[in-house]
């Protein structure tokens, strides 16, 4: 049987959600199955730091069920994901042990950069719609219970991406803290936005024209897709219809609202807020239409499944919005883009050369590129200690689509190019083996290339690397002089040799 | 226009005196002499066990109200009191149609046809007399525990519906004082005693009688003054009727714990009770004038359904129907290979139940088949799709059963089973907090070579094979993708997990079921009101949602005509002027109980057609978990709009209610006689006998032996 069923478990800071998928043959996503249940982890964890006994039983009881549902449709894979709340707990790993021993299902935390990339691709699974939309200039608000986040299209490729601290729970929680009137709420929330907006309006901003916004939450989406029959294409509100709807969840009380949008009472604060957010922001970008697909990180879960196993073949190149993503990143930090193309090129032709000795799979080579785009991000801070301040930025920086140990490791590698190798990181840092021996071999790899691009000239076009028993033969054409690369080759290639055993020997082949 | 108040009380009646009208349909039945004698007497003892049911619900709840001092009007604006008033004129007026006919009616044509009924004891002969002597010694003594009150011993507890005799007895030689002594009929016993036969005419008598007449051997030292039977109906009922409105529940509550246990609100005498007995019983059962019953014959008329059961009189009782074969789904078929080749209707009693039950056990066995899920209501005694359903857990299926606890009348047997269920290893779901399940809905989830299919039944009756047999209900059995995904949501609702975000084409209370209605209704207005023609045909058991009503009165004041079968209750008041003219109701009662709910709506050139398993009463739309499916198919849908048809021609056993609130049979003039469900009847008998011909014609070849043979 070609088809292949798969869960994917979203244990969010509101909700807990298993959805059942089933791939069969290319390209055909069918969901089967799809069961939430409301369970609170984010006020607990936001506030405290810890989920309560309670939450944790309810929790497990409910994962259980899922754990049965699972077992009923005889699931072939599952993927089951933690978000802010369980990634902000600081007994994480414990409650992650007791979640598996009480009902085997292994929870993985996702760090914000990587969920927003599966919310991201969930959008993407929405293919034609998507790919339509993305042709003008858009952005996606992405509204979570901890956070939102801010991402930027521009010639349908994502130029920029940015968190801000602005979750729908986190802010009901300020609100019941402060003790905030129903008249007063939608101000307050309005100056809470405006706030933390304003400067993310200056750097990313600027003059900017946005048409299109993309909305993905979990308070207003369900309501508009079910308005447009359950049709996520069309779920497409123009500036005003939005305004209609606002209008409703301003002036009635939420018994009102509940009933003329159907949805239970308990969620209208929540979706007053959401709302609120999507206007704030709307305004400020000053969008024309609003797209609310109604996806979920499950969906993102199940694409992101269904590339691995290949039953899909995603027509958007997430990784070039990645690359473009840091490329923005250090234009501003007044990296050299031409510098950053040229490394970037010269590290991937020797990364594709020794695939034999390295070993190293898609998304270290993805790392790399990325440690090679941003690698003097930190000159903008100071040109004496700059691996140390690159790696800061980037630590610092959200990279969409990137797992925390993965811009670790994007870190280090850039920090190293600069300074000098440090034996012992696995033991001082959050670093396991694999990934510190990922580092070192990145690093090689990097510090290779900076040699090789040492006048910052862009002498050595056409570069070729060969691997010939245990040297590496660097061909460049070119006519210009080089000597200060071939010096640093030299004296440099040691840390090469040591990580690969492979000597790197550079070679000049002049036309005439 | 426009200015009429559709929830004006006059436009309404009153739910309980409707439900009496109903009860005097029933007992019609039992008049009618061109029924079959025995049918009759299974109709008068229908009306005896509807009386008493309807004592312990409804007239308890209206007593609860009164102890509570709830004045709120009902939909017809009367209070709880003033409903009481009335009722107890209706009751018992009701009381003395049911006992003329069997004395006049019953009794007398029994006896023409050989069976004597033996009223009293002392019309016994001789030799019965000494019979029925030694048969009370053998049979009857030892079962007995008579009580007598004194000082030193209290007025025992008499027993909710229990039969009685009480007496008057005196102490043998002091001899001034009387005192009070019972005994209680023991139910163990059948309360019908044959007697030794003389001649053609088979003779009968009561237990009580027997026992009166040997009284004084259960109080040696007494004299027996008198003794003469009694029953009483409690308010027993601790759980409060939740039609009401649930301000009042939290009022009762505090009420109960006052409240002097299961007061009794009903007392039943025989006629020529002993004045004295008669007042200490109304004394220490503090029983009012309106409460007490005096009857003209035996107490407790469910017995007839006793008499009906005597052996022989064949020629006296209705043959037995037995439900034809579904041709779709030939015995021994693949269910899941048919269903997939299209939506199958089923319309029980008159086509047979068994594919339902089939389906569970296939399901079992199916090894592709990856999960079970289904909501029972109420299940029959030995239910062969409970005993199916733990076979499917055994055999590793995922099985969940919602199993409705709050069934009235039917917690203890359901108790049992979903322990049962339990033990085999299903998933068990006793009820939603608040909310009885009264939806009937099955999901076999099945993995099948181009992924997971989804098959669905979907009814308006009971999983029950038993009443099967005698209600009158539609099922679909259906694989369409959007039922299916409805089907898993709403089992997902159940097990307590979100509403999903859309339903394709199920309907259900309480969420929105009843909105749903109310557009359907006025969707109807809408169209005549563009001028083009419109039309509501709705089948069910009862009718008193004031939303829903009001809703309709609105729609036929338009001009929408408006059909409605309503077997039951019907608060619905025809002919009204200005506001429903355009209404009639009609009401069928024969010898299967009409309990289908089936909905028509004409949508100008597209019509629609529902089924489901709610009445528009309030508890159905707005406590119940109910659900409402569309039959999509044309050729199904004409079945429905058949059946609804043929209900409206009925002219045999149906009842058409008059403005004056009143029901009268159904007018003949210039029809021929048509009577629903025995044309019913014979269409499944000539369809299985067409379906017989057709396979004949389809294997009219001669199939040669292709082996040796052993």
């Amino acid at each position: 049987m070609g088809i292949r069923t798969f869960a994917a478990i979203d244990v969010g800071s509101y909700e807990l959600t298993i959805k059942i998928f089933e791939f069969s043959g290319k390209d055909s996503m069918r969901e089967i199955d799809r069961v939430s249940k409301r369970l609170d982890l984010g006020s607990d964890t936001y506030a405290s730091g810890k989920i309560g006994n309670e939450k944790m039983d309810e929790l497990c009881r409910t994962l259980k069920d899922f754990s049965d549902i699972m077992k009923a449709y005889k699931v072939d894979h599952y993927k089951a994901y933690g978000t802010s709340a369980i990634r902000e707990m600081e007994n994480n790993t414990i409650v992650q042990d007791r979640i598996a021993q009480r009902t085997g299902i292994r929870v993985e935390t996702l760090s914000n950069s990587e969920q927003r990339f599966l919310d991201y691709k969930s959008i993407a699974s929405k293919g034609e719609s998507f790919r339509k939309i993305i042709e003008e200039k858009t952005a996606i608000l992405d509204i979570g219970g901890g956070s939102i986040q801010l991402s930027l299209f521009d010639n349908d490729t994502l130029v920029s991406t940015q968190n801000v601290r602005l979750g729908v729970l986190r802010i009901q929680d300020y609100l019941n803290r402060f003790s905030v009137k129903s008249t007063q709420t939608e101000d307050v929330i309005y100056e809470m936005a405006m706030a933390r907006l304003d400067t993310y309006e200056k750097l990313y901003l600027k003059d900017r024209e946005i048409q299109n916004l993309i909305i993905v939450d979990d308070y207003l989406s369900p309501w508009a897709v079910k308005k447009s029959g359950g049709d996520s294409g069309k779920a497409v509100l123009g500036g005003e219809e939005f305004d209609q709807i606002f209008e409703v969840l301003r002036s009635q009380n939420p018994v009102q609202i509940a009933s003329a949008m159907d949805i239970p009472q308990e969620r209208v604060s929540l979706v007053f807020i959401s709302a609120v957010l999507i206007k704030c922001i709307a305004e400020l970008m000053g969008v024309k239409r609003i797209w609310v697909p109604g996806v979920t990180l499950c969906d993102g879960i199940a694409y992101e499944y269904a590339e691995k196993i290949k039953m899909f073949r995603g027509e958007h190149d997430f990784e070039e919005d990645i690359i473009a993503c840091a490329l923005n990143i250090s234009k501003r930090y007044m990296v050299s883009r031409k510098r950053s193309e040229a490394l970037d090129n010269i590290t991937t032709t020797i990364f594709d050369s020794i695939r034999r000795v390295h070993g190293l799979g898609r998304r270290e080579r993805l790392c790399l590129r990325l440690a090679a785009i941003l690698h003097d991000c930190g000159k903008y801070i100071s040109l004496v200690n700059t691996g140390e301040t690159s790696y800061q930025i980037i630590r610092a920086t959200e990279i969409i689509g990137l797992s925390h140990q993965e811009r670790e490791i994007v870190a280090n590698v850039v920090r190293f190019n600069h300074s000098r190798f440090v034996y012992d990181l696995q033991r001082t840092d959050s670093l396991d083996r694999d990934a510190f021996l990922v580092v070192a071999k990145l690093t090689a790899i990097l510090r290779l290339a900076s040699c090789l691009d040492r006048s910052h000239k862009q002498k050595l076009k056409g570069l070729k690397a060969s691997l010939k028993d245990s040297q590496l033969i660097l061909t460049v054409d070119t006519q210009e002089d080089i000597i200060l690369e071939k010096g640093f080759v030299e004296v440099n290639g040691e840390f090469f040799k040591e990580v690969f055993s492979v000597e790197p020997v550079l070679k000049q082949r002049k036309i005439f | 226009m426009g200015e009429i108040d559709f929830y004006n009380p006059e436009y309404y009646t009153n739910r309980e005196l409707s439900w009496i009208l109903f009860n005097h349909r029933v007992l019609n039945e039992a008049r009618d002499k061109s029924i079959l004698l025995f049918e009759r007497l299974k109709f008068l003892s229908i009306t005896a066990s509807n009386l008493d049911e309807f004592f312990m619900i409804r007239v308890a709840s209206l007593w609860d109200m009164v102890h509570a001092r709830y004045q709120k009007p009902d939909i017809a604006g009367l209070t709880p009191k003033k409903q009481l008033e009335l009722l107890s004129v209706a009751i018992h007026e009701l009381v003395n149609l049911q006992y003329s006919t069997y004395n006049r009616s019953l009794v007398p044509k029994l006896k023409e046809n050989g069976l004597v009924i033996v009223g009293r004891h002392e019309d016994l002969t001789k030799k019965e007399r000494v019979f029925v002597d030694k048969y009370f010694e053998e049979n009857v003594y030892p079962v007995l525990t008579p009580m007598a009150v004194d000082s030193s011993r209290p007025f025992p507890l008499i027993r909710n519906k229990t039969l009685n005799i009480a007496a008057l007895v005196r102490k043998k030689d002091s001899g001034q004082e009387l005192e009070f002594a019972t005994v209680q009929v023991p139910s163990v016993l059948s309360r019908v005693v044959e007697l030794p036969g003389e001649g053609k005419a088979r003779k009968i008598i009561f237990l009580e009688e027997i026992i009166e007449r040997n009284m004084h051997k259960l109080f040696l030292n007494y004299d027996i003054v008198c003794a003469y039977p009694f029953r009483i109906m409690r308010n027993a009922d601790l759980t409060i009727e939740e039609d009401e409105a649930a301000d009042l529940l939290k009022e009762i509550e505090k009420q109960l714990k006052k409240r002097q246990w299961g007061e009794a609100i009903r007392l039943e005498v025989a006629a020529r009770c002993d004045k004295r007995l008669l007042r200490i019983l109304e004394e220490e059962l503090h029983i009012e004038e309106d409460n007490l019953y005096v009857i003209d014959g035996p107490l407790d008329l469910t017995v007839l359904m006793k008499i009906y059961g005597l052996e022989g009189f064949d020629l006296l009782k209705s043959p037995k129907y037995t439900p034809q074969p579904v041709p779709q789904l030939p015995a021994g078929c693949n269910l899941f290979d048919e269903i997939r080749k299209g939506d199958v209707l089923l319309h029980h009693p008159y086509q047979t139940f068994e594919p339902v039950v089939n389906f569970i056990r296939q399901a079992a066995k199916d090894p592709e088949v990856l999960a079970i899920k289904q909501t029972l209501y109420r299940v029959s005694g030995n239910s062969p799709i409970i005993a199916a359903l733990a076979l499917a857990a055994e055999n590793g299926k995922q099985v969940s059963v919602l199993v409705e606890l709050k069934a009235r009348f039917d917690e203890e047997n359901n108790i049992v089973w979903a322990r049962m269920l339990e033990k085999a290893g299903c998933h068990v779901i006793y009820g939603l907090v608040g909310l009885k399940t009264h939806s009937k809905i099955t999901l076999v989830v099945r993995r099948e070579e181009d992924g997971i299919r989804r098959y669905v039944h979907l009814g308006t009756g009971n999983y029950n094979d038993a009443t099967a047999k005698l209600y009158t209900d539609i099922g679909l059995f259906t694989c369409s993708e959007p039922i299916g995904e409805d089907a898993t949501a709403v089992f997902n609702m159940l097990s307590g997990y979100s509403e999903p975000l859309v339903w394709n084409k199920l309907s259900l209370a309480p969420l929105w079921l009843k909105n749903r209605f109310l557009y359907l209704i006025d969707r109807e207005k809408k169209f005549v009101l563009e001028g083009r023609s419109a039309r509501i045909i709705a089948k069910m058991n009862s009718l008193c949602d004031q939303d829903v009503i009001a809703a309709l009165y609105s729609a036929a004041s338009a001009g929408v005509k408006i059909d409605l079968i309503v077997r039951g209750i019907c608060c619905l008041r025809t002919g009204i002027k200005g506001v429903s003219e355009n209404i009639t109701v009609r009401s069928i009662v024969g010898n299967f109980l009409e309990h289908g709910r089936i909905f028509y709506f004409q949508n100008d050139q597209n019509y629609e057609i529902y089924c489901g398993s709610a009445d528009w009463m309030p508890r159905n739309l707005e406590r119940r978990v109910e659900i409402l499916f569309p039959v999509d198919r044309p050729e199904l849908k004409e079945k429905l709009l058949h059946i609804l048809q043929c209900q409206l021609d009925d002219n045999v056993k149906a009842s058409v209610l008059r403005p004056d609130g009143a029901y009268t049979r159904a007018s003949k003039r210039g029809k021929q006689a048509c009577c629903s469900q025995e044309a019913f009847c014979t269409e499944a008998v000539e369809e299985t006998k067409r379906m017989a011909v057709e396979e004949d014609l389809a294997t009219r070849t001669f199939i040669p032996e292709t082996g040796h043979g052993e």
